[in-house]
């Protein structure tokens, strides 16, 4: 099936989600191309296992809409019969587009998909992970958002080789650009995740969990609760609406496990909980459970560590 | 200024979501997405600085009608929906199809959306309402200035950037970008009176069609039989017992 991989980039490469997607289709045999979209001035991005096109967009205008016209233009002249995209802020935006475009609706959060005698079958995750809830495709074009860490990435070099195309800036200037600054080991891939929740509190109690992370080498999240009170910034979310992570321990603390949340992170190999409800859903999804107050526990646990 | 606000009816989310020939279940009294009182939130300071008007629009069964009820209550105009049985389960291009139409018929100005609903969460209604409407889409606002000027805070995946809104786009606000206002006594009296219109479907140009179609839900056994222990004092301990076992320290 031809298909057509909406590639992200990330420090200059192609993103870890977009490796992920080109791994599963090349395990599906799948004839595919990548056309990647961003604002980078020489990135390194081609593959040498599939043809990669680079839409270079303005980076002072928002103009994705422009980019979608043009990988309609693509699908059309190919004959694109699948279109696979990350669930990022910009796939969710292009392949929503896309789908008026081609008059097919997507399917959003994605963790397995099938390819047989040309029917595109999906499973996405629902209920907190709870259940599995499978979809048959039956339009001429099928698109699908994919939820991060869904598939293993490939390993791939990466090269020059690629065609380049300029897009267009559009009338809406973008400003103020702000780029947070990340230090420390990074919620995707590190191997420690300690993540906080209503149950710490107060804010100023993170520095609890900050002392904690820097001794387990760990990076630190949060459930949306926190990160909409501004306690965190919003790229340390973790669950439906933010990161996923599947790290080889998670610690969770304070956190009451709302299925929204577990999405995020229920694929983690050893989960660590600790909360004061001893109902809480978290401890479903626990290895070790402590039933008791986050804010006893840590310090503990930051003295004997 | 005229603005179409997306509100959608869900089942209270303290309760399970629950899926019938995998459309989910929606009992007679559903209640406004909290997701949407964001979008209404910015809807409203809108109107307060430029005398706009708001409209609440809304796709699906409508049943007890509280949800837009809620809508109105924090403060909208009036609001218009769409209950047709022909778009039971109906998926997200269709939806968006329905809702753009609304905004058409409206001939709105801004429309506004939360980031994607509590119960089906696709994510994708906004940008495909821009793409009907051929405006921009300023998605995942998550922070607002009005001044003369409006300036909209994007999230992005390193972080933001802010744009002047045009005179014309679609918009959707993420969850905690703006701090909805609760109605008081007066404002949720106020709300019975507003207008409440049911627009028929045949009276819409509707050209998706269902291209999903449902295979079968299987229930996933997620439970760990994971040891809790109590704290009394020492659970820290065991922790660290788990932790040097895990190689972590």
């Amino acid at each position: 099936m031809k298909t057509l991989i909406i590639g992200e980039i990330i420090n200059n490469n192609l993103s870890s989600g977009t490796l992920e997607i080109l791994g599963k289709a090349k395990s599906l045999d799948l004839d595919v191309q990548v056309v990647t979209v961003g604002s980078d001035e020489n990135p390194s991005i081609g593959v040498d296992l599939c043809k990669q096109t680079y839409l270079k967009r303005q980076n002072n205008s928002l103009n994705l809409s422009k980019a979608a016209t043009k990988i309609s233009e693509i699908i059309k002249n190919e004959e694109i019969n699948l279109i696979l995209g990350s669930s990022t802020y910009m796939c969710r935006d292009l392949i929503s587009f896309l789908s008026v475009d081609l008059n097919s609706s997507p399917v959003s959060n994605v963790i397995d998909f099938d390819v047989s005698s040309g029917n595109v079958s999906t499973v996405n995750s629902i209920n907190g992970g709870e259940s599995l809830y499978k979809t048959k495709i039956n339009s001429d074009q099928a698109l699908l958002l994919i939820r991060p860490k869904a598939f293993d990435p490939v390993e791939v070099n990466f090269n020059d080789d690629f065609e380049t195309i300029d897009l267009d800036g559009s009338d809406l200037e973008v400003f103020d650009i702000f780029i947070e600054e990340k230090s420390g080991p990074q919620l995707e891939d590190s191997k420690v995740v300690i993540s906080a929740g209503r149950g710490m509190v107060d804010k100023e109690n993170l520095e609890l969990i900050e002392t904690l992370a820097s001794k387990l080498n760990a990076a630190i999240g949060g459930t949306r609760a926190i990160v909409d009170a501004g306690w965190m910034p919003y790229s340390q979310q973790v669950g439906q609406t933010g990161k996923t992570v599947k790290p080889d321990v998670y610690i969770a603390c304070g956190i009451s496990g709302a299925t929204q949340h577990q999405v995020g992170m229920k694929d983690s190999k050893f989960v660590i909980a600790i909360n004061k409800d001893e109902e809480a859903p978290i401890f479903q999804l626990a290895d070790l459970g402590i039933v008791g107050d986050t804010l006893s526990v840590i310090p503990k646990l930051n003295d004997n560590i | 200024m005229k603005i179409a606000v997306c509100a959608k009816q869900i089942p209270d989310p303290a309760n399970e979501v629950t899926y019938s020939n995998g459309t989910i279940e929606r009992p007679e009294e559903q209640v406004l997405d909290d997701t949407d009182r964001y979008g209404i939130e910015v809807a409203l300071q809108l109107k307060e600085k430029f005398d706009a008007e708001v409209t609440i629009i809304s796709m699906g069964p409508s049943g007890t009608q509280k949800g837009l009820q809620q809508a109105l209550q924090m403060g909208a105009d009036k609001a218009v929906f769409v209950d047709d049985e022909s778009l039971e389960g109906a998926n997200s291009l269709m939806t968006a199809n329905v809702l753009s139409e609304l905004a058409k018929s409206l001939s709105a100005d801004i429309v506004i959306f939360g980031t994607e609903s509590t119960d089906g969460y696709s994510g994708t209604v906004p940008q495909q309402v821009s793409r009907y409407l051929d405006l921009e889409c300023i998605s995942y606002v998550k922070a607002v200035e009005i001044n003369d000027n409006v300036t909209l805070t994007r999230q992005t995946v390193e972080g933001s950037e802010k744009l002047n809104m045009p005179e014309k786009c679609v918009i959707s606000v993420t969850a905690g970008g703006v701090e909805p206002r609760y109605p008081n006594f007066k404002d949720i009296m106020a709300a019975k009176s507003k207008p409440i219109e049911q627009v028929s479907i045949s009276d819409l140009t509707i050209n998706t069609t269902q291209n999903l179609e449902f295979i079968d839900i299987e229930t996933v056994e997620n439970s760990k039989s994971g040891e809790k222990i109590t704290d009394e004092g020492e659970a820290y301990q065991e922790i660290v017992n788990k932790l040097k076992e895990l190689k972590v320290i």
